[in-house]
This record gives structure tokens, C-alpha cells and sequence, in this order.
């Protein structure tokens, strides 16, 4: 559970036909330190992501110095078959960073989707909007256990698990605000001048609902890290690709987590920063479009 | 109809609803992915003759759809079928951990409210200044932690460095009467604490917005103009309308921590539903399985609808709509 | 006031939960037998008990605890000979055609009947006539027809032909069961044994927490103790899913022992604790990769060979298992086997150029295989990926797939893989193991081998009771095997398990089912201060 309840507590604008809002937003959200740190962070992740060769090697094969705290060989250690922990972060970078990615443009895309046209069309909002309410009582993690372990472990499996669950929450969300706009004079003036659905969908509510998107795509891929990281760590992970979850997980298995604080903090480290920055850019977005939330007030 | 009996009906009618989606989506997940139930139920060494008499006995050489028609009978005389691996019945597997679950999800929303309530007032009451950032931040931080490395960190420091607390289990083997119950409580305290660091970060989040929100409500400002302390605005009346959201926040958790605290119990060895669930994936224990989704919806069904109670005490204006 | 309101409602909802899981089981005095300390023994497990029949097979902490209440015929020393316990004379008579247990006539259960032949009985014929869910035993009971309780103390069992195996390995792997409780119920698979248990000692289950702890409490008289009774008063087993918190628990000093063998990467970290005590638990089992041989183009013995040749062996036992294994010499019959080893024996050396070139020999290109392993062993799951690396620079491709146990044994017994890698815990009787590993029908033939010479070579081997005739066969039937790479054994690992230092007295036997929590073991466990 996330911050993504307090979004449905912000007013719709229609910011569509207003340029100089979007300014005025990233004007609001310069000022904010919690919002440009985060932003900093997550770009040097994404780098690090990125450049992930230029940084260190892939972590492969074993070494013979096992377990070994931190050094100036291996600044975080390393692991229970002497791999350096840092290479593993740092490529693990990649794969947390790749699926938080992928499961939350899915998500988004469906959420957005279903959100939109439930909004849009009434006759089949009461379907949709039913659909969406009983996947949110669906018992999240025990069913992703379910699922992940059923299909077998694996990178594509893991994105399409995190992306199935993560879609009502989008859509309820998205769904929500575009009935808050559906009902403003423009868009029924739209309606009955005869304007085509795409185009008021595209021209009106896409842009409405934009700003709701945008926080969800923030948090859908930050919950995503941790819920890979939370599959990998029961052993439920792609066992051939690294990323943070899997370094969490040999740490498990190895009995290290018990006696090399190293192996544990480190991963663990670069999943709340990720997370934490996501969040706190998402926040800051959200305070600064909201005029009750602005500095000024 | 009077209104109290139609929101009474549709709820009841959205509970029943529910219950049989979650039912019905993890029958389908479990028969339609891979995976073979019958390595759980029949060795494969076994005689091919004898092997398919055990598969018949447990239905699952039938059609898919006489398999599901024959589940849903079962499940509405209150059968919720025999184990795979455990030669018992679901019921008494489930019910043997559900007490654990219930204790450790139950005090961890009391300490989530307890303690998120006033951090919410705070931060909303300095909204923008350097408290509200900090609780913020907290917040966000509570609520982006991988629970098994705090769960590990706690367990070192509080449990083997200071000695504080017991590592593991429910309670102490060796304790009785008065003495039981503590252990109880001393076994509690850890996985409670993990469960309450990260859920107590969207709580307030939650709390703060919305309080925020009301605060600047017109009911909030005319209140000021009468000459209300700006604390009994806040505790009064800007609070009961933010508990209107954070209580649907409450039910949500409270179903998510149910059948969520896997990772939690793992960590601290508490003997919940979670992993039991955990493990009967890995048996590929199907009644298991089955059942303890029947559990989970219907709590999460029991919670929405306390939650929905309350939003009717709250609100009047959800009782006549 | 609403807000007062909405809090008092919720803290009541949560109130009664609390309320009602603390209405859960309450405690009643211990109640410890007259004499003895009253010391509680603590070990952990990480696994849970599954289902307490011990003619089911299931999990390790299932056999644990129930080693404490049904006795075996036999029991095994670390050199892995076998040694009486329930049976105190076994051998064959009647030409090979009659085997035979005498028993000794002071084990009784905990309702005061004695253990008899009945029970001995009993419990070998319904486990082959039966064939329980996950049971081993029958598979060693090919050649027996029935067997009977000729008196009191002696059971004995009529068979098709001779067979060097039935007696010792029925007598060590099968536990006897009270037949008059068990033979309530048939089939027998479906009898819990969840409550009312007899036990003949040394602990009986008194109370059990499903996913928590299984406590048991003295049982007298116990013939294997000091004056009948076992030195502790009470034994739990607690569960800890992660072993990290279960180290963790015995660092502190919540558990007196940990039961499952210790992470191989942990064992140097707590040989330096004080307070904790390490014991090495000496392998008599091998861990292994088989190539399944009714699979293209694995049924080519340079094809093996060559995978066999792309592994670095020395590298996953000083890595992967810290040192703590010996080399199997690639061959079935390792050094643990003193009596058949044979020292020229050599293991397969680790030389990717002369994989590829037995690959162009055999004339594969581009091999890609499939491995299949179970999860639920962490010290194989750390060297597949070394295996996966090291057949990369031969050229080989395989992709990894560990998975769940129960789809693993699916697998493992459907053929459905390339690769199957696991281990076994005890392979003391070459005779009876390579019959059950290389004879086309044998229970765990992995290689899917089917292989006349090889046959023929066991079923020589099985049929006499010359042990220096059995010991050539054995050898040549192991030296086969090696050199025909049948069977890649790449390891004997030397198990380490942990426990507070305040207790001491164990008993080391073989293999993680017995180590030190063996219910002799346990039955004379000391603890000082």
C-alpha cells in the first residue's frame, strides 16, 4: 500500500487548453528540494543503469575470497561464492530498474486504458468499474506467489506477474479522476458538437489525466522493485539474470544475512533509494500542481 | 426501501461478489497454469493403476468445469476439502494459524493508527515547513523498506546484540500461565514493529493529504472565522472527515497484511497464514490453496465491510445516498 | 464524538482479535518424569513438519521426530556399517531364500505392550503390499514375498531368489510401526497419526504448534539410555524458515541446536563463536549430475565424456562448499566405502579443450542442455551457475532450472530433463545402491541407463553372498560406470551441524537424517551448567 489513495484526493484541472500550467508545475517543483534530490538520484540510477559496463564487470563465475566485508578490492564485499556485490548492484541496477520499467508501462497502459474508456463510455463504466474493484480485493502477494511459482521463474513471468496486479490500482485511479472531467461542460460541449470520441478522448481527457498518469507511473515502478525484490527473496526470481532481489536472495541462502551485514545492506540500500527517490518525485509532482499544496499559499 | 437496508443489501451483494471472484480466479490460475497438481497428491513412482485411483478420489481427473461446479458445492457446506500433502483438513490446517495472523495484523493496525494519527496532525498542521518534510520523508522511507532486511536488522540488534527480545516464534514453549502470555507479547513485539515501520508510511500519507485537504475546506474556514481554536478545527472536525479515506486505507491494509506478511513471517518464524500459504505453493497443495484464498477474500470482504460501517457512522451522507 | 467514536470501534475490532488468538492453546504444567534433570533440548529445523506417518515420505523434520518414537531394525555407524538397535541377530538362512531379524524383547511402547515381530511384520508387509505415498522402502523389496512373525522376537521373510541387499537395507531404512494402531487403518496413507501416539522411545510427542514447534517429552523405558531413561526431560523442535534467523536464535541462545546442516559458507564463521560447538557429520552419500541417456545425443559416451570434462570439481568444492567435501574420484563407490573403494580410481579432470574435441569427434555442434535441480538445496543451486560458466568456454549451453521439490521429483521420475543434478545421503551398500541407480527398472536410475554389461555385472553381484566375489564385481561394475561417465559423481560432502556448547554427549552418525539428533543420540545428551 502506497501514497498513489492520496491522489484521488486532488481536484481535476483542466489543464489541457492552460500551457503555462505545466511551467508553472515544474516552477513549483524546482523549489522543492525534496523534489529535485530525488530527481537527481533517479537520473544518477538510471545512469548507473546505463553504463553499468563502464562501471564494473559482470558478475560471473565464483572468486576465491568468500564472504569478505568491504575493501578497497571490492567496495561492497563480497558474496557467498566471491563475487564482488558492488558489480552485482550495480548490474542489478539494470534489472530492477528494467522490470519496474516494463511492469509499470503495462500496468499503465491497460490502467490508462480501461480507466479512461470506463470513464468515457458510461454504459460499460459499471462493468469496468466492478472489474477493477474486485481485482483490488484480490489478495495481492500470496497470488503473485501463486503465479510466479506456477509459471516458473523468469524475467518475462515476473514483469507480467507485477503488471497483472498492478493495473486496477492505475485504472481506479485514472478511472476517477477522468469522471471528474467527462462531467465539465467543455467535454459534453464537445459531445454534442459531434466531435469524434478519439478526438475528444485524445485532445481533452488524456491530457486531463496526464498529471494522475504520470504519479502512477512513479509509484506502479517503484512497488514494482520491491515486489520483485520481495519474489526473489522467496526464491521465486530469474535465478539467471541479477537483480537486487537475487543478490538479497544467495545472501538469504547462504546463511550470510546472519553474519555478513554487507551482503544484506547494500541491495537493500539501492532498493530504497530507488523507491524513497520515485516516491518523493512523485509527491513533489503532485504538490506542485496542487494549488492548496503550493508554497505561496 | 429505506436506505440503511439497501446500502446494507448492495454491500452484501458486492461481499458475495467478491468472494466468488477471488474463488474462481485462483481455481483458474491453479488449473490453467503449469505446474501438475497430481505430483502433490501421488508420487509418480506409483503404480500407473493405483495412481490414477488417487487422482479420481481427489477429483482431479475430471473436466475442468464439473471439477469447479463440484469445488463451489463444497465450499457452501462450509467444506473446504483435505489437504494434499498434510492428510488433513484445510479448515484445520488454516485455523491452527489464523489466531497468529490475526494477532500480529491486528496489532499492527492499532499501533498504525495509534501512532499515524498524530504524526498526520503534524504534519499537516505544518504543512510545507520543516516537521511536515520530515514526517514526509519518514513516511516514504517507512513505506519503500525491504521487510526481511529490516526484519534482520531488528532481530540483531534488539534480539542477539541487546538481548532485548526473543528471536522467533509465537511464545516460548516452556511458559505458562501468566508467564505465557507475556512471552506472547515479547514474541509479537518484533514482527509487529517490522509490520508497523512499514505500513505506519502510507497511513500518514494518507492522513496528511487528506487532512490537508479539509483544512482548507470551507466548513474548516468558516469554523475559524467563528473564533474555533485551531485545534479543535484539526481534532474536531478536519480529522473525521480525513478518517473517511484513511479508513478505506485501513481496510485495504488489513487485507493486504493478511495474506501479505509472507515475508514477515518467514523472517520472524511466526506461524501465520502467509506462510502457510508460502508453503503450500511450494507443495503445490491445492486444497490448501484454494481455501486459504477463500479465507483471504472473505476477510478482506469482513474488512471492507467494518470499514464501510464505519465510513456509515462517520458520514452520513454515504447512509442516504 | 465520531472521531472518539470511529477509534473506540476499531480498537475493539482489533481488541478481539488479540483476545481471540490469545484463547489459543494454553499451557499446562510440564510434568517431567521423577527422576533425571529437567532440561529442555531445544533444535531448530528449517522445514516444517508435513505429515507424521512415518511410512509416508515427507520432509526431514517429519523423520526426525518420528525417529524419536518408532524404533529402526538397525542403525548405522560413521563408517557406515550396520549395527544392531531393535534387531539384535539378522542375516538369511534357508539357502538365501529366508531372510531374518531376531529382536530384543526390551522395547516397549508407551501404552506398556511390548514391541514385537507382529509389528515388525506389520509394518513390512503393508509397506509392500501398500506401497505408501513417498515411502523408499519398497523399492529395496523387490525380492521379498511376505514376511512373517515366526515368534515374539523373530520375524522372518520368505523371498523370490537370494538377494544380498533385502535384509540390511529393509532393516536400516524402515521404521517399525505399533500394528495394532496403524493397522486400524487402511490404506494406511490415509492415517494421520496426529494425536494418541505410542512411542517406543526415547520421546513421545506431547503437544504440537503446526508451523511453529513439536514437543516431546521422555518416554521410559528406553534401552539405548543410562537406566532406561533418556537423559532430558523434554525435546522441542522449532521451526525457523530462514536459516539466518535461526542462526541467529542459537547465537543467542533461544535453540540449544540447529538440526539442518549449516550453509557451508557459515561453518568458519561459528567455529569461531564461543558457546557454539561445531560437529562434522561425515558424508556417506555423493552428490551427483546424471545425462540422461535415452536423450540425444547424450546416449554417445563422448558426449558425456565431454560434459564430464567441462567441469571444474575443484573450484565447486572449495567454493561452492568451502572445502568441506572430498572428491568422489567420478566414481559410485567413494572414499567414504573403505571396504570396496578402490584408490586408482581418478577424478575427471577439468578440460574444456578436450570437451570440444570429444564434441568434434562425436560430432555435435552447438549443444544446448537443460538442468534440473531442486531449490530446496542451496549448495548445488550455488554451483549450477559455476556449471552453466564452465560448459560456456566448451562450448555448451545449458540453461539452469531449479525448481520446487515436489515438480523436481516429478521430473526427476518422468526422465523429463537433460541434466539432473542431486545428491543422496547414504550410499553404504554398493551392491544394493548401484541396483537401484544403474539396473534398467531401478527406482532412482537418473541416468536412464539400460545398459546390458552393467546389468549384468549387478545382478551377478546380487545374486551371491561371496564378499569377495561381490567386492570385484562391485569395483568393475563402479570402474563402468566411471569411465563410461554413467554417473558423474562429483563430490562427497562433509556435513556440519550446530549446537550450544553447554551441551555435550552427542552421538555423530552419518548423514543429515541421523547427525546428531539420532534418537540415541538424544537419549544421552548432557548439559552442563
Amino acid at each position: 500500500m502506497t501514497a498513489t489513495a492520496e491522489i484521488t484526493s486532488v481536484t481535476a484541472e483542466p489543464t489541457a487548453d492552460d500551457p503555462s500550467a505545466a511551467a508553472q508545475t515544474w516552477d513549483e517543483f524546482r523549489r522543492n528540494p525534496l523534489g529535485l534530490i530525488p530527481l537527481a538520484v533517479l537520473a544518477a540510477l538510471a545512469l548507473i543503469a546505463v553504463f553499468a559496463p563502464l562501471l564494473a564487470h559482470y558478475p560471473g563465475g565464483y572468486g576465491s575470497a568468500v564472504l569478505q566485508p568491504p575493501s578497497a578490492a571490492h567496495w561492497f564485499g563480497t558474496d557467498n561464492l566471491g563475487r564482488d556485490i558492488f558489480a552485482e548492484v550495480v548490474y542489478g541496477t539494470r534489472v530492477s530498474m528494467l522490470v519496474a520499467v516494463c511492469s509499470s508501462a503495462l500496468a499503465i497502459a491497460l490502467g490508462v486504458l480501461l480507466g479512461v474508456l470506463g470513464a468515457y463510455f458510461r454504459r460499460i463504466d459499471n462493468v469496468i468499474g466492478t472489474v477493477v474493484d474486485l481485482c483490488l480485493s484480490l489478495p495481492v502477494l500470496p497470488l503473485t506467489i501463486l503465479v510466479a511459482a506456477l509459471a516458473g521463474p523468469s524475467l518475462r513471468t515476473i514483469i507480467l506477474i507485477i503488471a497483472f496486479f498492478s493495473w486496477p490500482e492505475v485504472a481506479r485511479v485514472v478511472r476517477s479522476q477522468a469522471l471528474a472531467v467527462v462531467n465539465l461542460p467543455y467535454v459534453d460541449a464537445a459531445r454534442v458538437i459531434g466531435g469524434r470520441h478519439s478526438w475528444i478522448l485524445r485532445r481533452h481527457l488524456l491530457p486531463a489525466v496526464a498529471p494522475v498518469i504520470v504519479v502512477s507511473i512513479v509509484l506502479t515502478a517503484s512497488r514494482a522493485v520491491l515486489s520483485e525484490a520481495g519474489l526473489a527473496f522467496l526464491g521465486l526470481g530469474d535465478p539467471n539474470s541479477w537483480s537486487w532481489g537475487r543478490v538479497l536472495y544467495e545472501a538469504q541462502q547462504s546463511g550470510a544475512m546472519s553474519s555478513a551485514w554487507w551482503t544484506t545492506l547494500f541491495p537493500s540500500l539501492a532498493i530504497l533509494l530507488l523507491v524513497v527517490a520515485a516516491t518523493l518525485i512523485a509527491i513533489a509532482y503532485n504538490d506542485a500542481r496542487n494549488p492548496r499544496t503550493r508554497q505561496r499559499v | 426501501m429505506p436506505p440503511l437496508a439497501a446500502f446494507i443489501l448492495k454491500r452484501l451483494g458486492r461481499a458475495v461478489l467478491t468472494m466468488w471472484f477471488a474463488i474462481t480466479v485462483t481455481f483458474l490460475l491453479l488449473r490453467l497454469l503449469p505446474g501438475d497438481p497430481a505430483v502433490a497428491v501421488a508420487s509418480t513412482n506409483m503404480d500407473a493403476g493405483m495412481r490414477h485411483q488417487l487422482l479420481k478420489e481427489y477429483g482431479l481427473t475430471q473436466p475442468l468445469f464439473t471439477q469447479y461446479v463440484k469445488y463451489l458445492d463444497q465450499l457452501l457446506h462450509g467444506n473446504l476439502g483435505q489437504s494434499f500433502t498434510q492428510s488433513q483438513p484445510v479448515s484445520s490446517v488454516l485455523m491452527a494459524r489464523l489466531p497468529w495472523t490475526l494477532l500480529l495484523t491486528g496489532s499492527a493496525l492499532v499501533l498504525t493508527v495509534l501512532v499515524g494519527v498524530p504524526l498526520g496532525v503534524i504534519a499537516a498542521t505544518h504543512a510545507g515547513a520543516a516537521m511536515d518534510r520530515l514526517v514526509q520523508t519518514a513516511g516514504v522511507v517507512g513505506q519503500s523498506l525491504f521487510v526481511p532486511s529490516v526484519g534482520i536488522f531488528l532481530l540483531f540488534f534488539l534480539g542477539l546484540r541487546l538481548k532485548l527480545l526473543p528471536i522467533g516464534g509465537a511464545y516460548d514453549e516452556n511458559a505458562y500461565g501468566a508467564g505465557w502470555y507475556l512471552s506472547v507479547l515479547q514474541h509479537l513485539a518484533l514482527p509487529c514493529l517490522s509490520l508497523v515501520l512499514v505500513s505506519l508510511g502510507s497511513y500518514v500519507l494518507t492522513m496528511r493529504a487528506t487532512l490537508i485537504d479539509s483544512l482548507g475546506e470551507e466548513y474548516c474556514l468558516l469554523a475559524r472565522s467563528k473564533g474555533v481554536s485551531e485545534r479543535t478545527v484539526v481534532w474536531r472536525h478536519a480529522l473525521r472527515n480525513a478518517l473517511l479515506p484513511t479508513t478505506t486505507l485501513l481496510g485495504l491494509q488489513l487485507g493486504f497484511l493478511v495474506g501479505g506478511a509472507v515475508l514477515t513471517e518467514t523472517i520472524f518464524a511466526y506461524p501465520g497464514v502467509g506462510r502457510a500459504i508460502y508453503e503450500a505453493v511450494t507443495q503445490l497443495d491445492y486444497p490448501v490453496l484454494q481455501g486459504s484464498f477463500v479465507l483471504l477474500a472473505g476477510t478482506v470482504v469482513l474488512a471492507n465491510m467494518l470499514t464501510d460501517l464505519a465510513y456509515g457512522l462517520l458520514d452520513a451522507r454515504v447512509r442516504t445516498a | 464524538m465520531p472521531i472518539l467514536r470511529t477509534t473506540v470501534s476499531l480498537l475493539a475490532a482489533a481488541t478481539l482479535a488479540v483476545t481471540v488468538a490469545a484463547c489459543a492453546p494454553s499451557k499446562k504444567q510440564s510434568n517431567s518424569n521423577a527422576s533425571g534433570n529437567d532440561a529442555t533440548l531445544t533444535i531448530a529445523s528449517t522445514t516444517d513438519v508435513v505429515n507424521l506417518n512415518p511410512l509416508l515420505g515427507n520432509s526431514r523434520t517429519d523423520d526426525w521426530v518420528t525417529d524419536l518414537m518408532y524404533p529402526r531394525l538397525l542403525t548405522i555407524n560413521a563408517d557406515g556399517s550396520k549395527q544392531p538397535y531393535l534387531a539384535k541377530e539378522w542375516g538369511y538362512t534357508n539357502g538365501g531364500m529366508t531372510g531374518y531379524f531376531v529382536l530384543r524383547s526390551d522395547f516397549k511402547w508407551s501404552d506398556g505392550t511390548p514391541v514385537t515381530a507382529k509389528d515388525v511384520a506389520y509394518t513390512l508387509n503393508t509397506i509392500k503390499t501398500q506401497n505408501p505415498k513417498g515411502g523408499v522402502v519398497n523399492g529395496f523389496m523387490t525380492n521379498m514375498v511376505k514376511a512373517t512373525a515366526v515368534s515374539d522376537t523373530r520375524v522372518e521373510i520368505s523371498m523370490k531368489r537370494p538377494d544380498s541387499i533385502l535384509v540390511p537395507e529393509v532393516g536400516f531404512w524402515t521404521v517399525i510401526v505399533p500394528a495394532e494402531q496403524f493397522g486400524q487403518h487402511n490404506p494406511v496413507d490415509q492415517f494421520t497419526n496426529s494425536s494418541n501416539w505410542l512411542s517406543a522411545g526415547p520421546y513421545k510427542l506431547t503437544s504440537i504448534v503446526k508451523g511453529q514447534s513439536y514437543t516431546l517429552t521422555r518416554v521410559t523405558p528406553y534401552p539405548m539410555a543410562p537406566g532406561g531413561t533418556p537423559t532430558v526431560s523434554k525435546v522441542v523442535y522449532k521451526i525457523y524458515p530462514d536459516v539466518n534467523t535461526e542462526i541467529l536464535a542459537l547465537e543467542k541462545g533461544d535453540v540449544d541446536v540447529i538440526a539442518n546442516a549449516l550453509p557451508p559458507a557459515q561453518v568458519a564463521v561459528l567455529q569461531k563463536q564461543s558457546g557454539i560447538t561445531l560437529e562434522k557429520v561425515p558424508g556417506l552419500g555423493f552428490t551427483h549430475m546424471t545425462y540422461n541417456m535415452k536423450r540425444k545425443p547424450l546416449d554417445n559416451v563422448l558426449v558425456r565424456q565431454a560434459l564430464a570434462h567441462a567441469v571444474d570439481y575443484n573450484a565447486i568444492r572449495n567454493v561452492a562448499v568451502q572445502g568441506q567435501a572430498i572428491s568422489a574420484n567420478s566414481s559410485p563407490i567413494t572414499p567414504s566405502l573403505a571396504k570396496y573403494a578402490d584408490p586408482s580410481w581418478k577424478e575427471y579432470t577439468y578440460d574444456p579443450t578436450l570437451s570440444k574435441q570429444l564434441l568434434q569427434q562425436a560430432g555435435v555442434h552447438n549443444l544446448k542442455l537443460n538442468m534440473i535441480y531442486s531449490m530446496q538445496d542451496p549448495v548445488i543451486a550455488a554451483w549450477a551457475t559455476i556449471v552453466k560458466d564452465d560448459a560456456a568456454k566448451a562450448g555448451i549451453t545449458i540453461n539452469l532450472q531449479g525448481m520446487d521439490r515436489n515438480t523436481y521429483l516429478a521430473k526427476t521420475t518422468s526422465g523429463d530433463y537433460d541434466i539432473y543434478a542431486g545428491s543422496f545421503a547414504i550410499m553404504d551398500e554398493p551392491v544394493s545402491n548401484m541396483a537401484l541407480q544403474y539396473l534398467p527398472d531401478g527406482a532412482i536410475n537418473y541416468s536412464q541407463v539400460n545398459d546390458p554389461k552393467l546389468t549384468s555385472l549387478i545382478e551377478q553381484a546380487q545374486g551371491t553372498t561371496d564378499q569377495s566375489k561381490i567386492k570385484s564385481l562391485v569395483q568393475q561394475a563402479a570402474t563402468y560406470v566411471r569411465d563410461n561417465v554413467i554417473d558423474n559423481i562429483m563430490y562427497v560432502q562433509n556435513l556440519y551441524v550446530a549446537h550450544s556448547s553447554k551441551w555435550t554427549n552427542f552421538t555423530i552418525k552419518p548423514s543429515e537424517l541421523l547427525s546428531i539428533v539420532d534418537p540415541q543420540s538424544l537419549a544421552n545428551v548432557k548439559k552442563s551448567g
